[in-house]
């Protein structure tokens, strides 16, 4: 197997939490991505959880999860001598991710035509909670921030109790993957016309670009979708989703025509074989059947009975008689569950990787897979100021002095 | 609706102007796909048939669309917007002598069919590597190519249980609830595979190779998960739902405001944060309690907190308390819905985050355009297509057909 698709090409990370992703993917394309952290440590690096709930720069399992593969160095961008360093790092590489508020690099003179100055062929990712420019540029953003003004944050939760976040930071990840995208597009336009460019990445609209049944409803008919608990409004009738069973929680929904037919029809079956009184048998034939058309009182109906019919099982018997019957009902995972599965496991989707402090744990390897290339995770995440020594002296040239230097005057 | 954009200042060629796309992605996944690369300058000739149209050229919810057409959806049209349609049987033998052709011309295919699909029609990777030996492929899918689940169907609700990601989503006492809609992974996933794709094209302009992707949404979503799966290998410890809770901020919610079902976000993470905010809400009696001191103190006493928090918020307005709040650098937020970020959201109108399209039968509306912008090569969209619409110009121009061939295979009723 050969290396990752973009081996060869480097790039420096300056991003705090709101970018990490991005150089993930980066670097499992083969990219030698160099995270730069002021000296010390970035404050990102005390992101909880922590290894054994021990805080500490090199225990934060949060920055340990996202900065795989990468290198690490220390520098101050904003000390006169370290601007000197990190101009000339720039020089050498072909791509910058940065999220620090916007102008911010400009009032250092490091912006994005200073850069470009330095290296035509730059690409720059800035990834913000609102992006470089707009009146709320200037907001101060977090995952929750960012969501909340997406609308995504108004679309999730019980419609008793106020709208609530989705899982961990699924919007700072879903942005990092778009900035990843808009910087191999780039990258690949500089490769073909030696035009470098600045990839403008919004959380706030990355998260927006996912409602689209949203925008429709309210661009089309001024229908306001609302939050809908463990249901989900797919036209006028709001059908359950999710599912209690006897110890965890399960997806099974009801689909119509031909795609949902022989998985409807084995969800009946098996009630059959419990109960009594089964309203999904109200239903003749499953392909004619248009899940669009069912009025709420007679889903309401149906979901009456699949609840407690649910509630009988365990996660494993659910797991084990939708493969043997199709039901396609799929058991809601826990990291334990993650780590076990046999899907994952038989991909490779796991990897140990040593690190000096959290020992060896499993982390995943990758985000796609090739027949070809290896765009995998490899190491674990730096520690500070780990290739401080390789970068500065094997691959700037600078002297020890001129390192001991940098060091008095606290830049690296 | 308000959206101008990128249109103000029109790049002379996409990103990835000069690539050629076969696409037979379809639902959500591989329409974006294609979607991401044809916005940025990609030829994408989507492959079709109206004997099994894709389900956004069908689906009905929220337009005024007919139930006969194919070509008046605007779900489609989002989703699809700047390909080319070509409309093909493949069950059609004679299929093949365009599809080859097709197959020879492509840089790039992209496909999401149910694992094994284009294998039983004899058009998988191994197949069209015989025809064009650099080709670049991807593959979209659940759980992916292999493994014991490689066939096993669902759609994004499936994705966000099985990554792991739904049990993270919701209230500690509650049954977990859909995540946004239940639309990540559908979203997610094709940049994933769009990145895929511009890396392998990079790759093949410096090596001459050709690439077989494939990437699956469980795979790529679990990704989101990896600091809880972590603490559980570190901590032993499974922190599930916490509602909007978060361990390192406090406040770090969601609070009631006025107007119906109305409410703003605030977080606060350190000591310096939580001054400035107590500052701004004008240093009430309460906030000075021992009980607030310090994050570990406001994390203990939380429940009442929230409470005093919303006290304050629940007289003003949302849009008032992100301004106010956000003025005095406390980060806070107006949970916007559909109407706030169409019609009002002055930041997302400036990124011009729904471009003006033409629509040859829905007239003009806003159309999403991809989520990053690039300075020097902006996205430019293009009206989606309607089913066969470039059929002529794919038989006979792309493809150097004569017209006695193209209408020989109109007659054999390949093009339907």
């Amino acid at each position: 197997m050969n290396k990752g698709l973009l081996s060869g090409a480097r790039a420096l990370d300056l991003t705090d939490e709101t970018g990490f992703v991005c150089g993930k993917v980066l670097t499992e394309l083969g990219i030698d991505v160099i995270k730069v952290e002021r000296p010390g440590g970035d404050a990102s690096r005390m992101i909880p959880p922590f290894h054994q709930d021990i805080p500490g720069v090199e225990r934060s399992l949060y920055w340990k999860a996202f900065n795989t593969g990468k290198r690490g160095i220390t520098l101050g961008i904003e000390n006169p001598r370290g601007t000197e360093v990190f101009r000339d790092l720039v020089s050498r590489v072909d791509f910058v991710m940065e999220s620090f508020e916007p102008g911010y690099l400009e009032r250092i003179g490091l912006g994005y035509e200073a850069l470009r100055a330095i290296n035509p062929k730059l690409v720059v990712i800035s990834i913000t909670p609102f992006g470089q420019v707009g009146p709320y540029s200037h907001y101060k953003g977090s995952e929750l921030i960012a969501i909340a003004m997406s609308g995504v944050l108004n679309n999730t939760g019980d419609p008793d109790r106020p709208p609530v976040k989705e899982s961990l930071d699924s919007g700072l990840f879903h942005a990092g993957i778009a900035g990843a995208l808009g910087g191999v597009m780039a990258y690949y336009h500089a490769l073909m016309s030696g035009e470098g460019q600045q990839v403008d990445v919004s959380v706030q609209e990355v998260a927006a670009s996912r409602l689209t049944s949203s925008i429709l409803a309210w661009d089309m008919e001024r229908v306001s979708l609302t939050r809908d608990g463990h249901k989900s409004q797919m036209g006028p009738t709001s059908t359950d989703w999710f599912w209690e069973c006897k110890d965890g929680h399960l997806f099974w929904h009801m689909l119509g025509g031909a795609f949902g037919a022989p998985a409807n029809k084995a969800l009946s079956d098996w009630m059959d074989e419990y109960l009594e009184e089964n309203p999904l048998r109200e239903v003749t034939d499953w392909m004619k059947f248009d899940k669009a058309g069912i009025p709420q009182e007679q889903w309401d109906r149906f979901a009456d009975a699949i609840r407690p019919f649910f509630l009988r099982f365990t996660k494993d018997e659910i797991r084990e008689q939708s493969l043997k019957r199709g039901t396609n009902a799929t058991v809601a995972n826990d990291p334990h569950d993650l780590l076990e599965s046999e899907q994952l496991r038989s991909r490779g989707y796991w990897t140990r990787l040593e690190d000096p402090v959290l020992g060896s744990l499993e982390f995943p390897k990758y985000f796609f897979q090739s027949r070809d290339t290896e765009n995998f995770s490899l190491t674990a995440a730096p520690q500070v100021g780990a290739d401080n020594e390789v970068v500065f002296r094997d691959e700037l040239g600078l002297s020890t002095e001129k390192i001991d230097e940098l060091r008095s005057a606290n830049a690296i | 609706m308000p959206s101008e954009s990128a249109s103000q200042f029109p790049a002379a060629k996409g990103a990835l102007a000069g690539v050629k796309v076969l696409d037979f992605g379809w639902a959500i996944v591989g329409s974006l796909t294609g979607k991401f690369l044809a916005d940025h300058g990609a030829e994408v000739i989507r492959v079709e048939s109206t004997s099994r149209p894709d389900m956004t050229r069908v689906d009905r919810r929220y337009s005024k669309s007919s139930h006969t057409s194919l070509d008046d959806k605007p779900w489609f049209a989002h989703l699809n917007s700047s390909k080319y349609s070509l409309s093909l049987d493949l069950k059609n033998p004679r299929s093949r002598e365009v599809l080859d052709r097709l197959i020879a011309w492509a840089d790039v295919v992209n496909e999401n069919f149910t694992p094994g699909t284009l294998q039983r029609l004899g058009l998988d990777y191994d197949y069209m590597k015989t025809i064009n030996p650099d080709i670049i492929f991807i593959s979209g899918s659940l759980f992916g190519q292999t493994g014991p689940l490689a066939e096993e169907w669902g759609i994004d609700g499936t994705g966000a249980a099985i990554s792991g990601r739904l049990n993270l989503t919701g209230w500690p006492d509650r049954v977990p609830v859909t995540p946004s809609s239940g639309i990540y992974g559908d979203y997610v996933v094709p940049q994933m595979n769009a990145v895929a794709v511009v890396a392998a094209l990079a790759h093949r302009e410096k090596t001459g190779r050709g690439q077989y992707m494939e990437a699956s949404m469980f795979e790529v979503t679990t990704q989101e998960i990896t600091p809880a799966v972590l603490d559980w290998q570190s901590n032993g410890r499974l922190e599930g739902r916490t509602g909007n809770r978060v361990v390192n901020a406090a406040p770090h919610g969601v609070f009631p405001c006025t107007g119906e079902d109305r409410w703003c976000a605030i977080a606060v993470f350190s000591d310096q944060e939580w001054n400035d905010f107590v500052a701004a809400i004008g240093n009430p009696g309460w906030a000075a309690d021992a009980r607030f001191a310090t994050l570990e103190a406001r994390k203990a006493n939380e429940d009442e907190l929230e409470r005093l928090v919303g006290e304050w918020t629940s007289t003003r307005d949302p849009h008032d308390v992100m301004a106010y709040l956000q003025e005095r650098g406390v980060r806070a937020a107006a949970v916007q819905g559909a109407e706030d970020i169409i019609d009002n959201d002055p930041q997302l109108r400036e990124r011009g985050f729904l471009q003006t399209v033409e629509h040859s039968v829905l007239g003009p509306f806003g159309h999403q355009v991809p989520p990053f912008r690039l300075s020097a090569t902006p996205a430019r969209l293009r009206p989606a297509p309607g089913m066969g619409e470039h059929n002529e110009y794919v038989a006979t121009e792309l493809l150097g057909m004569s017209d006695p061939e193209y209408i020989e295979l109109l007659l054999e009723d390949v093009f339907r």
